[in-house]
């Protein structure tokens, strides 16, 4: 199966101004550095990491919404622009975004159905009545009933707000959602019911999501990937079940046992990490990791270790699992 | 799929401010939302209006026409004749019908000005909110610019600079108070593109026209609003000001300011003159600014 | 903060250099000044001597240049109506213009600060009312109005203070400078004190005032250790532009009494379009307000050192 989305070697510098004022250093935060994955259609990609790992501004990459520094993003085949000209403005058709803050990303001035028929009038598809009734068709399939449907934003509650962003996501039947944080903005209860949406609407369009969260149990649920970003880069990469169950890489290793879980052995002890939480302006020599990682070794902190397989159609980049680099220590 | 969160109706919040406005007394729970002040005012701007559309109809006299035998007659309470009520000028032309039209001149630019400040402001707030980067700098130094002097000084300056004609006033006082609307416009219109409903909408692939045309403008249209009762009063006093140095309007137009300075000539024989244009501003103006006042209070809290 | 501050300066130079422009832009856009000065009737040859003597008949940018240079040396250029020095006449009535002002400066202080401390620390009292009330009506009534109602009750009815005018002799007269005085200073204060009671109002409201009243410190010294520094930020921003005014806020209360201050100097020039007399004194009144801008950016980070490099990031941003 050909890819619908390939990365490759994306990268996203920053120019900042370290502290001091006039007199301060320009600096370089390495956002993104080096990030490449590929997504088949009708699939989903996962990719999680702490806040500032950089896996937001990778959505933001591939939406086209940022230029970037390095690498490329190909989208059926071609590459996609990063200045909104008009073959950007053709893609939207075939590539959307669900934000994390609903509430935020709706006109708050416009009802539930006029917000979810817009992009089709952007597009210039149909006529008014055809797109109320598309739009009127699509929030049903979300689970949002006629009465519901002439509301405002701030009658709504927050899972229903998701809901019509959802449905203005896929009002023009894109072929891929990128989702940032689709969840976090919302009650536990309700997370649990966007999530079993997103896989149903997933069965019910064919559309391929790119789910980014910094949350575990998300990502396990609906993808069939997953991919662990740490300061701009993937550690480590496979799917779900095995990489949840047996993570190869130390930072994955770390944060799958900070899941609170009843069934953790009694002797599975919780991995707590040490040092200084990661700065993306600072990014360590060698591996990003190594100063808070438990298991780093001299190699560590001199030679990056590349995303190599490590079977079972997993990779991960850590010099404790190719065999020479720990041989050498 | 129905959800927990259907079950909650939005009605709920609404009955339980209706049960304590219930306790207040319906008219207690009127004057509260409205007090006398405000609709005092309300009325008073619908009056204004009303004056300033119909005032052909309503003036008695032709405002140029002179009664030199009437030179100065007092008005009616002051004695006068109900020829004319509020009196005549030194050219015995008629108060009342100076005044009236002098409301019409006064208002018709307060709101020229008004409109053309609102509208230069939201488009260089746009601009600059659109493109950051060097656009919004030259902006922003703009809006610094004209912040930083005093608008009388600089509206003499293109006074003496230009001359005078109709026109030339009406754009100038376009140019009052429109770094106010430029700074609302920029800041919301930015806040709205980084993590809000016009980035969402610029990112489903909608035209910068349609984004802040359709989306930015009504949605900022509120607190633009209570920027332009702030704007309007100021400018009917900015008028009034130059038209009283008798640098504004020119003769043998009139308006409000206008009457004031050819009547301070006669403050010791007839007051009367100048008494009813004043009158007229100040009540105008603290009408605006009343109603002003409450809308900021019902329509924009954050804003002070 | 030193950042901040540079940044600031920077602002200022370019807000000149505008202003600059502004004058010299509008002078040449505005015709041919030879036409305006001495009638289109006066002969070829008068017309032509004026250009020269003017330096009107060089290119433009030739002028653009000298007009700075000249600003350089000081030189404002002579008033086109009675050549004399056009900041020698402007110099000479702006001792007249600080004498009303520095006094209702005082006076707007003396009454707006308290005023509006004293309302907002007895929200919803009678006197709260009774300030706001004032306060309204100060500033929606023109300052005209204000001046020409004073004139009317005090002198014509009263007749206990002159109408206006100067000293007789040319002097400064006390009894004349009262009226303008209190004209001025009460328009002022009604500004002043809304500002500062909205101001109090926002920061006594603020969660550190509650912390500091609930921590049990007296409420006086709550007031004046955490409120007050607080609330002063705003109001000092308004207070520095009312200091940049004190040469150009009269403009309209000179002319309503007679005051033979740079303001009604200013007023006279336009009618007569005497524009290098005009340049002066929209050149000195920006310095002015210029100046004291940079000074209330400075007080800002010394009453509140948060902004010192808060404001640098805004700035730059």
């Amino acid at each position: 199966m050909s890819a619908l989305l390939e990365v490759q070697d994306l990268a996203r510098h920053f120019a900042v101004r370290l502290p001091g004022g006039l007199l301060g250093r320009p600096g370089r935060l390495r956002a993104v550095d080096g990030v490449s994955f590929s997504l088949a259609p009708g699939r989903t990609l996962g990719i999680v990491g702490e806040s500032g790992c950089g896996k937001s501004t990778t959505a933001r990459l591939v939406l086209g919404l940022e230029q970037a520094t390095a690498g490329i993003v190909r989208f059926e085949g071609r590459p996609v622009p990063a200045r909104r000209n008009a073959d950007w403005r053709a893609l939207r058709r075939r590539m959307q975004m669900v934000y994390q803050d609903p509430l935020g990303a709706l006109d708050r001035r416009l009802p539930a159905l006029s917000q979810v028929a817009e992009p089709l009038a952007v597009f210039g598809i149909g006529t008014r009545a055809e797109r109320r009734e598309r739009a009127a068709a699509l929030l049903a399939s979300v689970g949002l009933t006629p009465r519901l449907q002439g509301r405002y934003p701030h009658e709504l509650s927050g899972g229903q707000r998701q809901r019509v962003v959802l449905a203005r996501a896929l009002v023009l039947e894109p072929a891929l959602l990128v989702c940032d944080e689709p969840t976090s903005a919302l009650d536990v209860s309700i997370q649990a019911q966007v999530i079993n949406l997103l896989t149903d609407l997933q069965a019910e369009f064919g559309v391929a999501l790119l789910i980014i969260s910094h949350d575990l149990k998300v990502v396990r649920q609906v993808s069939h990937e997953v991919a662990v970003m740490y300061l701009g880069r993937i550690v480590e990469q496979g799917e779900p079940e095995a990489l949840f169950r047996a993570p190869a890489h130390p930072y994955t290793k770390a944060l799958v046992s900070a899941i609170p879980s009843p069934w953790r052995s009694e002797g599975a002890q919780r991995i707590l990490l040490e040092g200084d939480p990661p700065n993306p302006i600072q990014v360590p020599a060698g591996c990003a990791f190594h100063p808070r990682c438990p298991w780093a070794m001299p190699v560590c902190a001199s030679e990056r270790p590349a995303l190599t397989e490590i079977g079972g159609g997993r990779r991960a980049a850590c010099h404790l699992l190719t065999p020479a680099a720990s041989a050498a220590a | 799929m129905a959800s927990v969160d259907d079950l909650r109706g939005p009605g709920a919040g609404i009955e339980l401010e209706a049960e304590g406005a219930a306790e207040r007394g319906l008219l207690g729970r009127f004057f509260l939302a409205c007090p006398p002040l405000v609709l005092f005012g309300l009325a008073w701007i619908a009056l204004m209006l009303v004056v300033a559309v119909f005032a052909d109809a309503l003036a008695p006299y032709e405002y140029t026409a002179m009664d030199l035998r009437a030179r100065l007659s007092p008005p009616v309470f002051m004695g006068g004749a109900w020829a004319h009520p509020l009196g005549t000028d030194e050219l015995g032309r008629d108060v009342l019908s100076r005044l009236i039209v002098s409301i019409r001149i006064s208002l018709l630019i307060a709101f020229a000005g008004t409109f053309i400040s609102a509208f230069i402001g939201v488009v260089l707030g746009f601009l600059a909110a659109h493109f950051r980067g060097w656009v919004e700098h030259a902006v922003l130094t703009l809006i610094d610019f004209q912040a930083s002097m005093p608008f009388m000084i600089m509206a003499l300056a293109v006074l003496a600079f230009f001359g005078n004609t109709l026109a030339l006033f009406v754009c100038l006082m376009g140019f009052y108070g429109w770094e106010r609307a430029a700074r609302i416009a920029r800041g919301l219109t930015i806040a709205a593109n980084q993590q809000g409903y016009a980035g969402a909408v610029r990112n489903i692939g909608a035209s910068p026209f349609r984004v802040y045309v359709l989306h930015v403008l009504p949605n900022i249209a509120s607190t633009l609003i209570v920027s332009i009762t702030l704007t309007f009063p100021e400018l009917i006093l900015l008028e009034s000001g130059l038209s009283f140095l008798g640098l504004g309007v020119q003769p043998p137009m009139t308006s409000l300011g206008n009457m004031v300075g050819y009547g301070r000539d006669y403050l010791q024989s007839a007051p009367w003159t100048l008494l009813s244009p004043s009158v007229v501003i100040v009540l105008t103006t603290f009408s605006i600014s009343m109603v002003g006042d409450w809308l900021r209070d019902r329509l924009d809290p954050t804003l002070q | 903060m030193l950042h901040f501050l540079a940044l600031r300066a920077f602002r200022a130079l370019v807000t000149i250099f505008l202003v600059l422009s502004f004058a010299f832009v509008i002078l040449r856009l505005s015709g041919d000044p030879a036409l305006l000065i001495l009638s289109p009737e006066a002969p070829p040859e008068a017309i032509e001597a004026f250009r020269k003597g003017w330096g009107l008949d060089a290119p433009l940018w030739k002028q653009y240049l000298g007009y700075f240079i000249n600003l350089a040396e000081g030189n404002f250029g002579q008033s086109m109506r009675d050549g004399r020095s056009a900041i020698a006449l402007v110099a000479e009535r702006i001792p007249a213009t600080l004498a009303i002002t520095l006094p209702a400066f005082v006076l707007k202080l003396a009454i707006g600060v308290p005023a509006g401390i004293y309302a907002a620390l007895h929200r919803n009292s009678l006197a709260d009312r009774l300030v706001m009330s004032f306060s309204v009506a100060g500033y929606t009534m023109p300052s005209f109005v204000l001046g020409l109602v004073l004139v009317l009750v005090f002198s014509v009815n009263l007749g206990w203070l002159p109408s206006g005018g100067y000293g007789d002799d040319g002097s400064i007269d006390l009894q004349n400078a009262i009226l303008p005085v209190v004209t001025l200073g009460l328009g002022g204060a009604a500004i002043l004190a809304r500002f500062t009671r909205s101001a109090m109002l926002e920061v006594l409201g603020q969660p550190y005032i509650r912390t500091a009243s609930a921590k049990g410190l007296v409420w006086r010294r709550v007031v004046s250790a955490h409120a007050l520094p607080n609330a002063a930020i705003p109001t000092v921003t308004v207070v520095g532009f009312m200091v940049g005014s004190l040469i150009a806020g009269a403009v309209v209360v000179e002319s309503v009494f007679s005051w033979p201050g740079a303001g009604r100097l200013l007023v006279s020039a336009v009618a007569n379009r005497d524009l290098a007399v005009v340049q002066c004194i929209l050149l000195l009144v920006a310095a002015t307000m210029i100046a004291s801008n940079l000074t209330v950016d400075a007080l800002y980070s010394w009453l509140d050192p948060r902004l010192r490099s808060l404001r640098a990031v805004k700035a730059g941003a």
